[in-house]
Parts: C-alpha cells; sequence; structure tokens
C-alpha cells in the first residue's frame, strides 16, 4: 500500500463540520430505516382503514342513514346470514343502532368509573401512600394489567352475573320487563364494572408518572403558600397532569371499544336499547356491543352480504378509535398555552 | 466560580473538605465602602454583584419602626443524622432585612426553609429547638396557617403554569372556604403586583401564561405570589441568583422598600447583595451561626477570623 502524505492541517477540521451538517453516512443509515419502518407502520394503518372501508361499503350503501337507525338487530343479523347464495338477493337490512348505544354504554360508564377511581388512587400513590404500600400497590397494578380478558370474563360470568341474578334482580323486577326483554343477570352495567376493573391499571400507571413528573418546584411553591397537601395535588399536580389524564382516558376507551371476548361473556349479547326511564332496572338491562358482536358472528364470514355487515362493525370501531385520537389532541391544545406540555 | 482547594486549616471540626466557595471579585478582595451618611440612597451599583464598590442601598430605618417577629431557638436540624443546622438562635424583625451569608451546604437554606416548617416535606429532616412567630410555637400553629403567614420565594422562579392573573390569585383562592370571585380578586391581584413593582409590566397582559414572562419578571411574580396572602414574614433564598444584574437590582429595591411592611430573611452568596439589602447579617459555616450582627459592621469589622477569611474573599 503505497503512502500518503499526512493530509494538510485545514482540512481537518472540514470533516467535522461537515458531520454537524448532514450526519455521518451511518447516521443517515439509520435515519433511512427507521423512516421506512415509521412509514411501513403508517401505511399499514391507513391501508387497514381503507381495505375494512372497502370491504364494509355494501352494508353501508344498501342501508343508507339508517344502518344507524333502530332496528331488532339480533333477527336482522340471523336473516342476513341465512341470504339466498344470489349476489342479487343478498339480504343487506340492519339497525344496528342497539349495537353502538351498547357500546358506548359500556365504553362510557366503564371510562368515567374507572377515571375516578384510577385518578384517586394515583393521588393516594403519588402524594399520601407510605413507602411499604406503594412497594405492593404498584406492582400489583402493573400486574393486573397483564391479565388476559378472557379471564376477567370467566369471573364475571361465574360469579359477577349469577350473584347479580340472585341478589339484586327481584322476581317482580324480572317479570316487570320480561315481555321486553329477560334480565338475567347479564347486563351491561356489570360489563361496564368489569370493563373499568380492566381499564383502571394502565389508567393509574399513566396518571402516576404524570403526577410524578410534576415539576417539585411546583408543588412546593404551592406548599410554601400554605395551601395543603390535598389542594396542592389538585390545583397544581392533576391540573399539569391533565394532558396525561386525557392521554390515559383516550388509551382506556379505546382498550374498552375494542374489548370483545370479555364482553361477549357478560354483556347478555341481547341487541337491545336499555331504557333509562326504567328507573333501577336500566342497569340490569343486556346488550350487545359492536365488538362483542363482531367476534360472537366470526364463524359466519364466509357468508358475503354477513361479512360484510359484520367489517361494517369493524368500520365504526376504527373510525371511533381515531375520532378519539383526534378529540384527545383538540383537548389538550388549549393547554399548551400556559406551559403544560403534553 | 469555585477556586482552587487550599483552604484545609479552616475546618473547623475536622467534618471534611469544606464546599465550595464563591468568590467575591475575581482576582481580589472587593472594597468595601463605609455606609453613607443616614438618609441618603444610592443608585444601585449598575451591575449587581460585579461592580468594584459595594454601598449600603439605604440607611437602617428608625428603632420605632423595627419590631421582632420571629426568632429561632437552639435550633438544631439534621438530615438523617447529618447536622446542618446546629443550634442557631436568631431574631427576625420587621423593618430589618436580614440576609444569611455563607459558603454553600453550609444551612443556610436549610434554617430559611425550617421557619415556615417546608423542611418537612424532606422525610428525612429532623428538628429540634424551638421556632417563635409572634410569641407562638410555630409547632403548635396549623402549618398552613404558618406557611400563610411566613412565605416563601425560592432561588429559581417558580411561577405556576397559569396565568399572571391566576398565578397572584392562587393563594387568595386557596385561602376562603368560598372561592372569590374574579371581580373580587383584582384589586388585591393588583395591589400585590404593585407592591412587587410589576404591575406596570403586566397589567394590559394579566391573562398571559406567567411562563412567558423573563426570569426577573417570574421571579417578581412570585415575590407578588407570596405578598398576595400579606404574609408577615417573607423568606426569599438566593432569589436574584438566576438573574441579570438589571432584574437583580430591581429586585433589590423592592427588597429594601418591603422591608418596612414585611420582616424580610433573605440567604444569598452574593456577598455584595447582602451589603446592599441588608440591616443585619448572619454568617454560617458548616452549620454553625458563626456571627450576626450589624451588615455594615460585619463586612467592615468581623469578629470572627471566619468571618474576616469569607467576606474578604479569601476562603477557596
Amino acid at each position: 500500500m503505497a503512502t500518503t502524505a499526512p493530509a494538510p492541517a485545514p482540512v481537518a477540521p472540514a470533516v467535522p463540520r461537515r458531520a454537524r451538517r448532514s450526519g455521518t453516512a451511518q447516521d443517515r443509515r439509520t435515519e433511512l430505516v427507521l423512516a421506512l419502518v415509521a412509514a411501513t407502520v403508517l401505511a399499514l394503518c391507513a391501508g387497514m382503514l381503507v381495505f375494512v372501508f372497502v370491504k364494509a361499503w355494501p352494508s353501508f350503501e344498501a342501508n343508507g342513514l339508517s344502518w344507524f337507525g333502530d332496528g331488532n338487530v339480533d333477527q336482522q343479523i340471523g336473516d342476513i346470514f341465512k341470504s339466498p347464495a344470489d349476489p342479487a338477493d343478498y339480504v343487506y337490512t340492519i339497525g344496528a343502532l342497539p349495537l353502538i348505544v351498547g357500546t358506548f354504554l359500556t365504553t362510557a360508564a366503564a371510562v368515567v368509573l374507572g377515571l375516578v377511581f384510577s385518578l384517586f388512587t394515583a393521588i393516594f400513590i403519588v402524594e399520601f401512600a407510605p413507602a411499604w404500600l406503594n412497594r405492593i400497590l404498584e406492582p400489583v397494578v402493573r400486574l393486573l394489567a397483564a391479565v388476559p380478558s378472557v379471564v376477567y370474563g370467566l369471573i364475571g360470568i361465574l360469579v359477577l352475573v349469577p350473584f347479580v341474578a340472585e341478589n339484586l334482580i327481584s322476581t317482580e323486577r324480572k317479570e316487570s320487563v320480561a315481555f321486553v326483554v329477560q334480565l338475567t343477570g347479564a347486563s351491561w352495567s356489570v360489563a361496564a364494572v368489569i370493563l373499568a376493573v380492566m381499564i383502571v391499571p394502565i389508567m393509574i400507571a399513566i396518571i402516576v408518572d404524570a403526577l410524578r413528573a410534576v415539576p417539585k418546584s411546583w408543588t412546593e411553591g404551592a406548599a410554601a403558600l400554605g395551601v395543603n397537601r390535598w389542594r396542592v395535588m389538585w390545583t397544581i399536580s392533576v391540573r399539569t397532569a391533565r394532558p396525561a389524564i386525557i392521554a390515559a382516558v383516550i388509551l382506556a376507551t379505546a382498550r374498552a371499544l375494542g374489548e370483545a371476548i370479555m364482553l361477549a361473556m357478560v354483556a347478555g349479547s341481547v341487541g337491545f336499547i336499555p331504557n333509562p326511564f326504567d328507573g333501577l332496572t336500566f342497569f340490569f338491562e343486556p346488550v350487545r356491543p359492536l365488538a362483542a358482536a363482531v367476534v360472537e358472528n366470526a364463524e359466519g364470514l364466509s357468508v358475503i352480504p354477513f361479512g360484510q355487515t359484520i367489517y361494517a362493525f369493524a368500520f365504526i370501531l376504527l373510525v371511533s378509535s381515531m375520532v378519539l385520537s383526534l378529540g384527545g389532541w383538540l383537548a389538550k391544545r388549549p393547554m399548551r398555552k400556559y406551559g403544560i406540555q403534553s | 466560580m469555585t477556586m482552587p482547594d487550599d483552604s484545609a486549616d479552616l475546618i473547623v471540626d475536622g467534618a471534611g473538605p469544606p464546599p465550595p466557595i464563591r468568590r467575591l471579585v475575581p482576582g481580589g478582595a472587593p472594597t468595601i465602602v463605609l455606609p453613607p451618611p443616614p438618609g441618603t440612597i444610592t443608585a444601585p451599583n449598575g451591575a449587581g454583584g460585579t461592580g468594584p464598590t459595594v454601598e449600603r442601598r439605604v440607611s437602617a430605618l428608625p428603632a420605632a419602626q423595627v419590631a421582632e417577629r420571629m426568632r429561632t431557638e437552639e435550633l438544631r436540624i439534621a438530615y438523617g443524622g447529618k447536622e446542618a443546622v446546629k443550634g442557631v438562635s436568631l431574631p427576625v424583625r420587621r423593618g430589618e432585612v436580614l440576609a444569611l451569608i455563607g459558603p454553600s451546604g453550609c444551612g443556610k437554606t436549610t434554617l430559611l426553609r425550617s421557619l415556615n416548617r417546608l423542611t418537612e416535606l424532606t422525610p428525612t429532616a429532623t428538628r429540634t429547638g424551638r421556632i417563635v412567630l409572634d410569641d407562638q410555637d410555630v409547632d403548635t400553629l396549623e402549618v398552613t396557617d404558618l406557611r400563610r403567614r411566613v412565605s416563601m420565594v425560592f432561588q429559581q422562579p417558580n411561577p405556576f403554569p397559569m396565568s399572571v392573573f391566576d398565578n397572584v390569585a392562587y393563594a387568595l383562592r386557596e385561602q376562603g372556604s368560598r372561592k372569590p370571585r374574579k371581580g373580587a380578586l383584582m384589586e388585591p391581584v393588583t395591589e400585590a403586583l404593585r407592591r412587587a413593582g410589576l404591575l406596570t409590566e403586566v397589567q394590559d397582559n394579566l391573562d398571559h401564561p406567567a411562563l412567558r414572562l423573563s426570569g426577573g419578571q417570574q421571579q417578581r411574580l412570585c415575590i407578588a405570589r407570596a405578598l398576595a396572602a400579606d404574609p408577615e414574614v417573607l423568606l426569599l433564598d438566593e432569589p436574584c441568583s438566576a438573574l441579570d444584574p438589571k432584574s437583580t437590582a430591581t429586585i433589590e429595591e423592592l427588597i429594601v422598600r418591603l422591608r418596612e411592611e414585611v420582616a424580610i430573611v433573605i440567604v444569598t452568596h452574593n456577598l455584595q447583595q447582602a451589603h446592599r439589602v441588608a440591616d443585619k447579617v448572619g454568617f454560617m459555616y458548616l452549620g454553625d451561626l458563626v456571627e450576626y450582627g450589624d451588615g455594615d459592621r460585619i463586612f467592615s469589622a468581623p469578629r470572627e477570623e471566619r468571618t474576616a477569611d469569607y467576606v474578604a474573599g479569601a476562603f477557596g
């Protein structure tokens, strides 16, 4: 190998300068690979949305806006399944409102219940619980987040549902609505309670992290003004952690929306719109959420119009999640003005 | 500015190497100018803390206007066995500014924080000795009540992530059981901002985020926030160390102006600042209150050798 003359001195600093401008070749390669991975994820998401929509379109097209209307949805699903083989005779008629209401009721109740529980638990863990209790509490909370949903469903159907049926629903109450719906104990409120238990751990974990991340100078500053611990927590820490709380709610809602197995086991699987004017009975009425309807009918997908109807359910769930994320982003926006980071 | 460690001979009780010491003026001892005749007010010395001469900003108040508000008696504070404050007895008076000076890590901030029991937020901290506020042991007071009467401003400006108005109104809103309406708060909030010398700068922008203010404005906002609750004692923990010279001068003027209304204790590393604003100075070293007395006397004729070394910038 020929010896090369030593590089002239002025050239040396040029190398780091170029490196600063555009990174080394390796940096650029890394950047490219990461960008490709990210782009793949985005493309998959977009592709899935388009695919599901295309598959679902015949159901939406055939029903128009009445797709979102009320109907005897269990009966309709049966009729679609029994569609004649000729594409011209496919049955599409469906009014999916009971399913949408079922999803909304279970999700909303679970998230509200879960938020209240997780917020106060998180405040307790961060500010009030003694260290030894936290050493037990936090691993348990994280463990709870990892319990498979079918286990919750099993506990629900074997323990909670019979308990509610035997102890909370009187025979008179059952008879009072017997001509409309059967009260078996499997109901939207039981489902919502179990769903809340399922989403609480992840919410606690997120909110605890956020409360811990609140700058100590702020909490100490508030304490130095003669504000008690609870009010410091509430007016400074929780306030500052609002973006994370919103994120936790969105994540939990997405989880609740998509939960299928447990809901299929516990919610009653009856396409029924619970009537708030029934008083207490309202809470014992069954529902059939969208995700449960999807998983319960998975074996019938080979029937083309039936499959398309199921795809339509899935599309509604998908869009709900996206709208949710957008809503969270919009809700966080005004907070940035005062310097609260998300 | 840290200096080479050649101060081992100054360790009094052999408790390890002394903490780093900030030197007064790079390259030489400061020139101390004796106080001007009573009544003269000297302008701040341009760049606060770096000028070659140090002058008292204002003369002491007449004795009739000076009244004791707080007192520590044999105060000892330890963090898990390591004693940070070793038996300090000290009066805090309205009408006087008390400056605590000394190297870092010598217990000044701990002493300051104990005055409104903020040390209790540190789980390992233990305290013995009495702290008295208006003849009442502070341990007999509700801690929230004590902190309302003895308010604290921190080293780093820490305005809450809210509007300017909400920052100042914070303590007022949290005081009562019923939330006062915004209209009712406008007057005390503007008054507090006026006392902190910030009103003219923010009065048109009370809804602006407090974190968008400059550092000096943020610190004056924190002072306004503390003043809003009408405290009797104001504790300032190196309030100017994160600020530029101009903001420092503004805050020093403010401190001197406020001393007629509230008792002020200020911890500072800046000896010139201590000399400019303080009527009384306490020099702390390794947890001991080495010397306490009139500011002028401490700087011109310290009795203790350690004080003399420190104010002459000879430490470190």
